[in-house]
């Protein structure tokens, strides 16, 4: 039976309609899983015997009429820097080789209440730090569509998971566009939520003011359905949004007459822009347009900054939260040290990589004393004006389109020894992090045989009409049902 | 009595007190605040800074800082930010230690602190600069006594525990100033419940800066900061070696160094840990997992309304509602338990002056013989009451009272029974008492005649006589009016 590159909600159905069982689900995702870790290499951990226990019971519970959702029974994937309790979490370092976690994240939590299946964590880059999934402990993670190519990054495992149809649905984390650009290279819908819409309970740290754990489906509706499931308050997380999680699917009327979409004049016209993308995002645009919803043309003069902002902010605050990563409580110790110094020194150099260790270092100097006006508390004060951009934007239009990335996957080591220009793939994504506000990528073409992604904007709290919208486009446009060539 | 002011220079004192707030768990973890546990026992994955942990702050944590900041009349702020505090230490388990810097919870306030020379009791107002809440550290053992082994280990019961900085004007003037204001401190701390600011265990902990500067320089003299004194007297001695210290660099035409010291108990003397360019670099910025810290005017108001009478107010009050003296009124109200048990005593006895006289004198005996504080005592306010009525009835006399008082300190019990058992009744037998009165003024008949052409003093030496040949046991105020009835009648 071959249940690949069906949907969550198809897939539910097949569940409570008995046609399928969880573990014959499960069973075939972790084959698929298997089968192309060579190729793919999209995880960094299976958890085949766990999975297939959990399948069983979710099975028990479908026969006694129990489910504990429409999801129960579901096969599902997480990235490797949110924790589940019995598992390890390696975040792609060497530094957390052995630790596995004694607690649950609860956006992890959220899955298991509804009884879906977690067959195993997503491969990434090494603490979310990077746009192509090549930076991991484990080796490279490829793209479906194009092994030479990068699924992205930095939640690249998930991306590629769900565009290999190993599973239908994925946790990713998106700190400056981790969930979007990957979602973008791979073709596959990816939600980032507003800024505390999901909890960062047990979500690995790698920015805390920009972290933000969110979606990959294979549509707008399994968006929706997975989101409701894992967001609202938690008071295990002091930035959670005291809202409880929101009806979502209910909004997916396919109506977007009348709803005003607004184009940044800066996003288009940006140097690098792939001619390509470019002409499929305006086509998408004019999909929109035939669809009743109104153009209009605004400004977000501070995005210009973001970049920089964005790489002084996240680098500050990773610099502090890998402070933690000593070898002295878990994970990787340096053997042999003299003292302690040496023990810090050399722990730390053996366990970080190249990336993390360059951010650690720009983040511990726009800290220091002498600089920290200069460089950290000016980039808040561009944050803030960035802020402002969104606030005016958006009394103006109800969604903000750009591209996602500026192009569509590049290949393996073409960025790694340019750091700039890895950053820059990250360029209409940073925004909504550093203003908090929710992003979609939604699949709108292919160029050259690799998927497009338009990316949605929407203010805090707005994911409803940012589905709304996908959804609609996608009622109206095949590119979302488009699959690559079966990975070998 | 502590060293006098400095000749040559004036002193130049501000103190940095940590003390661990009341708190039943952490100040960003629900781990359970604890002393004497096996190490790690009392921790949580947010403590041992587990990936992907989230601090989330004790809001009684925030109560008692505000309760603190309103009793010593600082500006509670409507809006504070915590701030991460980066170092490695192996004991600092995230790196970091969350405090607050810029936005602290409150500022400008003061205490009033009560300075004895001798009889010349005077209060000084010294100025508060700040409070804030932090976390403590954990806790490194390099003692191979304990670990046997040469390898450094780590407790991190204490990682985490919550803490009240407050920092001081440079308003103290001498040693002795400093560990007054410390005392004063403490009392608050005690009174409203907000710490146990118990020394002995880490609750209360100082660092003191001190700079020294010829009389009438108004700029202050380069400071140095003396860390961790961690008991009133370390303060004063590590202070004056310190002055002494700098006072010996200046007079000899050097510059003081603005260092981090440490004093040395063992030998007196303080010595440099690093000079200030050595300094580390903390990195502070907002901690982003933290949001901001809003107090509503609302709460700040419910705080104030739960704050008990301060030692300041109850000591004026026992003046004026007690007729007390200043003097007695504060050595009463020097603590909360003991104000409790004056103020319960007072309602079951009726005679505050007395009450007070009792306490102060044969109550304070009976406690320090055993190295009793009154809340550890046995002895309730209401049996103190009934066994001074006892006296006042003539059923058992002050000195038998007195006797049974350490009894009722350390093992409790009903005053009128012990009385009773321990044959500590007065001698109530009329006709015994008649006859050592008969006795004794027949025995004594140029004292007799003296008290009866006019000088009453001599009614003191008679009674003694009876007294003494009642063996004590008879109630001094029968047997004086006994006494001058008989000898009224046999005038007559």
């Amino acid at each position: 039976m071959s249940a690949a590159f069906e949907t969550l909600s198809e897939l539910a159905e097949k569940l409570a309609s008995r046609e399928v069982s969880s573990v014959e689900l499960v069973g075939a995702a972790l084959a698929r899983a298997q089968a192309t870790q060579r190729t793919l290499h999209a995880f960094a951990g299976l958890r085949p015997a766990r999975a297939l226990a959990e399948a069983a019971q979710a099975d028990t519970r479908r026969r006694r009429g129990e489910p504990r959702s429409p999801f129960d029974g579901v096969p599902v994937a997480i990235k490797d820097n949110m924790v589940q309790t019995g598992e390890p979490t390696t975040c792609a370092s060497r530094i957390l080789e052995g630790f596995v976690s004694p607690y649950t994240a609860t956006a992890v939590t959220r899955l298991e209440h509804a009884g879906a299946v977690v067959i195993g964590r997503t491969n990434m880059d090494e603490f979310a730090m990077g746009s192509s999934t090549e930076h991991s402990s484990s080796g490279p993670t490829r793209n479906p569509w194009r092994l030479a190519c990068t699924p992205g990054g930095s939640s690249g495992g998930s991306a590629a998971a769900v565009a290999a149809g190993i599973v239908p649905a994925a946790l990713g984390s998106d700190t400056g566009g981790s969930i979007r650009q990957p979602a973008s290279f791979c073709g596959v819908v990816g939600l980032k939520p507003t800024y505390g819409r999901v909890s960062r309970w047990g979500l690995v740290a790698f920015a805390s003011s920009l972290d933000q754990i969110g979606v990959f489906t294979r549509n707008a509706h399994d968006a929706a359905g997975l989101l409701e499931l894992i967001s609202g308050h938690d008071p295990f997380d002091s930035t959670s949004i005291p809202e409880p999680a929101p009806a979502l699917r209910s909004a997916l009327d396919g109506d977007v007459s009348g709803l005003v979409v607004g184009l940044p004049r800066e996003c288009f016209v940006a140097e690098g822009l792939d001619p390509g993308v470019l002409t499929a995002v305006r086509e998408a645009v004019a999909e929109l347009e035939r669809a009743g919803a109104k153009l209009r043309e605004i400004s977000l003069p501070h995005t210009r900054f973001a970049i920089a902002t964005y790489y002084l902010i996240a680098t500050a605050e990773a610099s502090s939260n890998l402070a933690r990563y000593d070898g002295v409580r878990y994970g990787r110790r340096a053997r042999g040290a003299r003292d302690l110094t040496e023990m810090y020194e050399r722990t730390r150099s053996e366990g970080f990589g190249e990336e993390v260790k360059r951010r650690i270092l720009l983040g511990t100097y726009v800290l220091s004393a002498g600089y920290y006006d200069a460089y950290y508390r000016k980039a808040q004060q561009v944050r803030t004006l960035l802020r402002g951009d969104f606030e005016r934007a958006f009394a103006a239009c109800d969604v903000i389109v750009t591209p996602t990335s500026p192009e569509v996957a590049f290949e393996l080591g073409a960025k790694t020894s340019d750091p700039l220009a890895m950053y820059l793939s990250d360029i209409y994504t940073v925004s909504a992090n550093l203003a908090g506000v929710p992003g979609l990528s939604i699949p709108c073409g292919l160029v050259k045989g690799l998927p497009v992604g338009l990316q949605l904007m929407g203010p805090a709290l707005g994911e409803a009409t940012l589905l709304r919208v996908a959804d609609a486009f996608e009622r109206r446009t095949p590119w979302h049902t488009r699959r690559p060539e079966p990975t070998p | 009595m502590s060293a006098p002011p400095h000749p040559r220079f004036e002193v130049v004192i501000g103190l940095e007190v940590h003390t661990q707030l009341r708190t039943e768990s952490k100040l960003f973890s629900p781990a359970p605040v604890s002393y004497g546990q096996p190490p790690n026992h009392s921790v949580h994955p947010i403590c041992l800074a587990l990936p992907g942990v989230l601090p989330v702050l004790n809001a009684r944590a925030v109560e008692l800082a505000i309760r603190m900041a309103l009793a010593t009349h600082c500006s509670v702020h409507r809006r504070s930010i915590f701030a991460r505090k980066n170092y490695f230490y192996p004991d600092l388990p995230k790196g970091y230690q969350i405090s607050q810097y810029e936005d602290p919870i409150a500022t400008g306030g003061w205490i009033e602190v009560a300075l004895e020379d001798g009889e010349h009791a005077r209060t000084q107002r010294v100025g508060l600069t700040r409070i804030h809440m932090e976390e403590d550290a954990g806790k490194s053992i390099h003692d191979a006594a304990h670990v046997a082994d040469d390898a450094t280990h780590i407790d991190l019961n204490r990682a985490g525990v919550p803490l009240l900085e407050i920092v001081s004007e440079p308003d103290l003037r001498s040693p002795a100033e400093a560990a007054a204001y410390l005392r004063a401190l403490r009392q608050i701390l005690r009174y409203i419940e907000v710490s146990d600011a118990d020394m002995e265990k880490g609750h209360f902990r100082c660092d003191a800066n001190v700079s020294l500067r010829r009389p009438g320089d108004s700029a202050l003299g380069t400071r140095t900061e003396l860390k961790n004194l961690n008991s009133f007297r370390f303060v004063e001695l590590a202070l004056e070696a310190e002055i002494e210290r700098q006072a010996a660099i200046l007079e000899g035409g050097g510059r003081v160094q603005q260092a981090t010291m440490a004093f040395d108990p063992a030998t007196r003397r303080t010595r440099v840990l690093r000079l200030k360019e050595n300094a580390e670099d903390y990195r502070y910025f907002p901690d982003p997992d933290l949001i901001p810290l809003v107090l509503s005017e609302e709460q700040i108001e419910r705080v104030r309304a739960s704050l008990p009478e301060l030692a300041e107010h109850k000591c004026v009050r026992f003046q004026r509602e007690h007729g007390l003296s200043a003097y007695d009124a504060r050595q009463l109200t020097s603590s909360r338990a003991l104000a409790d048990f004056f103020e319960q005593a007072v309602a079951a006895h009726g005679t505050p002056k007395a009450v007070a006289n009792w306490m102060l004198r044969d109550l304070r005996e009976a406690l320090s013989a055993f190295d009793l504080e009154i809340e550890s005592s046995r002895l309730t306010p209401q049996s103190l009451a009934a066994l001074m009525r006892l006296v006042d009835a003539g059923r058992t006399t002050a000195k038998s009272a007195r006797e049974l008082l350490p009894v009722l300190v350390r093992e409790g019990g009903d005053p009128a029974a012990l009385v009773r058992e321990r044959g500590l009744e007065a001698m109530s037998d009329a006709g015994v008492l008649e006859a050592a009165v008969a006795a004794a003024i027949a025995e004594n008949a140029e004292n007799v005649a003296r008290y009866r052409s006019g000088e009453e003093k001599v009614l003191n030496f008679l009674m003694g006589q009876v007294m003494r040949r009642t063996g004590g046991k008879a109630s001094p105020a029968v047997v004086r009016e006994l006494l001058a009835r008989k000898l009224a009648r046999e005038t007559s």
